[in-house]
């Protein structure tokens, strides 16, 4: 099994605040393979970033609590380490991007600086050496090693967001978690950008979990795809499987509310309501209110991701073997 | 930069000029008679006339205002009425104890004030963060006349290791300083501890950690960083409120500064002692207001691309 | 109904939700209650010791006879260098520094209110020179303000009102012109001027409610400043004479016996000092309550 970069096991996150309990990651199950990427994908809220940060085990504690659950990365158990293994693990093994470039990035220190105090806390001793690595990935990701002396306000966008991915690969972490890395930008720099991780990804053979909203994003880089509701996994298989043997109502949701630019004045179905108050989440099925499937044993009983036909759906009316999704008869 | 600097002062002017005007109009609207106190009690009335017809008392105010701004022009604030000497010089007596009051309080605060409001910031709502949340809430809320007193009473009359009052070597700062020092470090913890939290709260703070900084290098390096600016503009504005407004401390410890200058002279009605004071220590609040932008640029890029795009 | 359409967006209409979900927060804050617990039971005790006491003979008649005497039984606080009862001089001598900032801070609201919310609602030319002078007298520490404007117009309690209300003022103007100005460019106040609101009607129904809670917060704190301020004055000695039992005043005059008799200058400052604490605890809990993005 060593096979896999990343395992997460039934990690369960809450929140707790004054107002009360937020149950934001309900005992998921991930795995990660080398050289894959994975996709991850549902609407803000659903648990994913929290997710993503408890690999770092960066989960902003008050108020965030990570209950129970295990994961295993590169063989070995993040959330049982140590604070300074974890910190060796940080940046080395796996590194992240985040989503807004704007205020992801120091601004009071030179990219050059901030990019090469990545590779010196990873063992570079020379500050020089360190700043000559800078130098050599701002290159790689389409800077001129000449602004290495910038500051961050002086960068467009797209640029500081490049800067941030080239933080993120300045020590080839094995694993490379990529949330929403395009959302905060221009459609024509979001193109270039995704093109750029696809890039370095090859280059660097590193696995990622990529966190959108975008399946569009997702059909472009992922090898295999996740969905997300309400702090659980819905469905999960290779990418192939989950968009043309779509098994889970809300996947097929997902794919209803997007514009098809081949089929031009179709209707858009939106899915109706909203998430469920992850504060006070329903005790069976949570996606079961706004399901246009819905029977009453879906409000009894939380459903477990099983294997149905080609890959995992969490969805209880597979127990009636003649059940199609309308999009798939 | 050096345009930068030269604009600041330049805009001193405006400033010198409306503040002589006031304090000028006020000393000389407000009712008491420089000329009696110049000729003495026992003067005879002719006597007195003499010295307005003298001093120009007379002529009527405007006058006498622009008069006074002429001598400014030429470098000369006048004489003093009460003791006949030149009121620059007799300024420039007193700043040294005034400047040492202030850095040493300063100097106390900052080395007090900074850690202690880091420490709480990241200890934040901890028992540790109450107690020096507290700490700093007995500092603001002390009259600082009344911790000097105590200070006096504990440390000079009980213990006797630092006198009581006077300015004789480097030990008699030390209570004044304390005193002035204690109340500057409340507000400079709570703003070093809300200036932290929030920079803690940022993305690039997440980046950092993201990177496998260690927590020591984060709080340091990028926290601290970027916290400094709301710390070293509270550090300069309580810096120039020292420099002035310490009458109450420089009056408890009998200490020799600019504030008791101003305060003594004041009733006295000495017209130009307190102008040419007054006119003095806003140069002086300037100097210290363009110091800290100054130190702006050095801390944050943004602010210097700011200056050097406005040349 | 396009007035109801502007009223919705308008976050005054939770008023009554707001102000009883800021009760319910402050109450969580212990600080805070234990702030506003003694404040309520000073202001009870002040106005008690007027009825309790004779203020000629308990609270500045002279009994030599008893002069010196350290606290204990009889005495909870001792008594003074002319034999008068601490105690009594502390809790009576309250109503002083409650009265005279309330006073000053109630000006100062009223003119910073007032040119603040001008100021910020206007701009141009008239900010400008609203907030210039502003600038000038807020540069300048306070104490130093009501210094020079006693000393030059004499002491009495118009004047030390007028001094001590210069710095509350600036405060307020300042507070009072920023709200103004994020809420001026809020869309429910074009709305408001799209369907022909008065200006005046405009600035008194939506822009003042709206400038409330950092004007709340800062009255609370400024109560607590301005005592400080008031004492300082008469300490200097240009505040409430002696022999009135103002805190400030009662420590100038301990001074002098401080070695042989240290308590009758240290209770009057720890008066001084519990009131200012009291009132700056209520007035970060106030600020916590008000402003919940803050804490976290």
């Amino acid at each position: 099994m060593t096979e896999n970069i990343l395992e997460i096991r039934d990690l369960v996150v809450h929140y707790e605040t004054d107002e009360g309990c937020v149950q934001a990651v309900n005992n998921i199950n991930v795995i990660i393979g080398k050289k894959t990427i994975l996709g991850l994908v549902g609407e803000t809220g659903a648990g994913k970033t929290t997710t993503a940060l408890s690999i770092l085990n960066l989960v902003p504690n008050p108020p965030g609590i990570i209950k129970s659950g295990s994961i295993i990365l590169n063989g070995v158990d993040v959330l049982k380490l140590p604070p300074k293994k974890m910190e060796e693990v940080r940046g080395n093994d796996v590194a992240m991007i985040f989503q807004d470039p704007m205020t992801a990035l120091n601004p009071v220190m030179t990219i050059g600086e901030q990019i090469a105090e990545s590779v010196m806390i990873h063992g570079e001793r020379s500050k020089e050496k360190a700043l000559n690595r800078a130098r050599e990935m701002l290159e790689q990701v389409g800077i001129p090693a000449s602004r290495s002396g910038d500051y961050p306000h002086q960068l467009s966008g797209g640029m500081r967001q490049r800067v941030v991915i080239a933080i993120a690969l300045a020590c080839n972490p094995k694993l490379l978690i990529a949330d929403e890395p395009t959302t905060a930008l221009d459609v024509t720099i979001q193109a270039q950008i995704l093109e750029l991780i696809k890039e370095l990804n090859r280059k660097f053979d590193t696995s990622m979990l990529l966190i959108t909203h975008d399946l569009g994003v997702i059909a472009d880089v992922c090898d295999r795809v996740a969905v997300m509701y309400a702090g659980r996994i819905v469905e999960e298989g290779t990418l192939e499987e989950v968009f043309n043997d779509t098994l889970h109502p809300y996947t097929e949701g997902l794919f209803n509310s997007l514009p098809n630019l081949r089929k031009r004045g179709e209707e858009l179905v939106p899915i109706k309501g909203m998430m469920p108050d992850p504060m006070n989440l329903p005790k069976g099925c949570a996606f079961a209110p706004r399901c246009p499937y819905t029977i009453d044993e879906c409000t009894e009983a939380v459903p477990e991701l099983k294997k149905i036909g080609s890959h995992l759906v969490a969805c209880r009316r597979y127990e009636d073997k003649n059940f199609r999704l309308r999009r798939n008869s | 930069m050096i345009r930068f600097i030269i604009q600041r002062l330049l805009q001193l002017i405006p400033a010198i000029l409306i503040s002589s005007f006031i304090i000028f109009f006020a000393m000389n609207l407000t009712g008491g008679d420089p000329a009696m106190i110049i000729a003495g009690d026992k003067a005879s009335a002719e006597r007195i006339e003499q010295v307005r017809e003298e001093y120009g008392f007379n002529d009527p105010v405007p006058v006498q205002y622009i008069r006074y701004m002429a001598g400014l022009v030429r470098g000369d604030m006048g004489i003093s009425y009460v003791t006949n000497k030149d009121v620059f010089k007799s300024f420039m007596a007193r700043l040294p104890a005034t400047m040492e009051l202030a850095f040493a309080s300063v100097f106390f605060a900052v080395l007090l004030s900074i850690p202690l409001g880091i420490y709480t910031a990241i200890n934040q709502n901890t028992w540790k963060d109450n107690l020096g949340m507290v700490f700093a809430l007995f500092g603001v809320s002390m009259p600082n006349f009344w911790l000097g007193l105590i200070l006096i009473l504990f440390f000079s009359l009980r213990l006797g290791w630092f006198p009581s009052g006077g300015r004789s070597g480097i030990i008699s700062v030390v209570l004044p300083a304390a005193t002035v020092g204690l109340g500057l470090a409340a507000l400079i913890t709570r703003t070093t501890r809300s200036a932290m939290l929030d920079v803690i709260r940022q993305d690039y703070i997440r980046t950092a950690k993201a990177k496998g900084a260690s927590d020591r290098a984060v709080i340091y390096k990028h926290a601290l960083g970027n916290a400094l600016i709301p710390i070293i503009t509270v550090i300069g504005l309580q810096l120039a409120n020292v420099l002035t407004g310490s009458v109450l401390a420089e009056s408890v410890f009998a200490w020799p500064g600019i504030a008791r200058l101003i305060f003594d002279h004041i009733s006295k009605r000495d017209t130009p002692m307190v102008t040419g004071s007054i006119i003095l220590c806003s140069i002086m609040m300037c100097l210290v207001n363009t110091v800290v932008d100054i130190i702006y640029a050095f801390v944050d890029p943004r602010i210097k691309a700011q200056y050097v795009r406005k040349g | 109904m396009e007035t109801a359409t502007a009223k919705s967006a308008h976050p005054v209409y939770r008023s009554r939700g707001l102000a009883s979900e800021t009760m319910r927060r402050l109450k969580k804050n212990k600080g805070a209650i234990i702030g506003l617990i003694f404040m309520v039971l000073l202001v009870v005790v002040t106005i008690a010791s007027g009825f309790i006491y004779d203020y000629e003979k308990d609270i500045i008649g002279q009994n030599i006879s008893e002069r010196f005497k350290a606290p204990g039984l009889e005495y909870p606080f001792g008594t003074d260098q002319v034999g008068r009862n601490i105690f009594a001089r502390v809790i009576y001598g309250a109503r002083f520094s409650l009265a005279i900032s309330a006073g000053a801070v109630a000006i100062g609201l009223v003119v910073g209110i007032i040119l603040g919310s001008i100021a910020g609602f206007y701009g141009g030319l008239v900010d400008d020179i609203i907030m210039r002078i502003n600038d000038v007298l807020y540069a300048i520490p306070n104490i130093m303000i009501a210094v020079v404007i006693v000393s030059l117009l004499g002491t009495n309690t118009f004047n030390l009102l007028l001094a001590l209300s210069v710095s509350a003022t600036t405060t307020v103007s300042r507070v009072a012109r920023a709200s103004v100005m994020t809420i001026r460019g809020q869309e429910f106040i074009e709305a408001a001027y799209a369907i022909g609101v008065p200006t005046w009607k405009i600035i008194l129904k939506h822009i003042v409610p709206n400038c409330l809670s950092p004007i709340i917060v800062q009255t609370t704190l400024l109560i607590g400043t301005t005592i400080i301020a008031t004492s300082s004055l008469s300490f200097l000695g240009i505040g409430v004479p002696a022999p009135a039992p103002e805190w400030g005043a009662m420590l100038s005059e301990g001074r002098d016996y401080m070695r042989s008799a240290g308590y009758i200058c240290v209770i009057p400052g720890f008066a001084i000092m519990l009131t200012v604490l009291a009132l700056n605890l209520l007035g970060d809990g106030l600020r916590d309550a008000l402003d919940p993005k803050l804490k976290k």
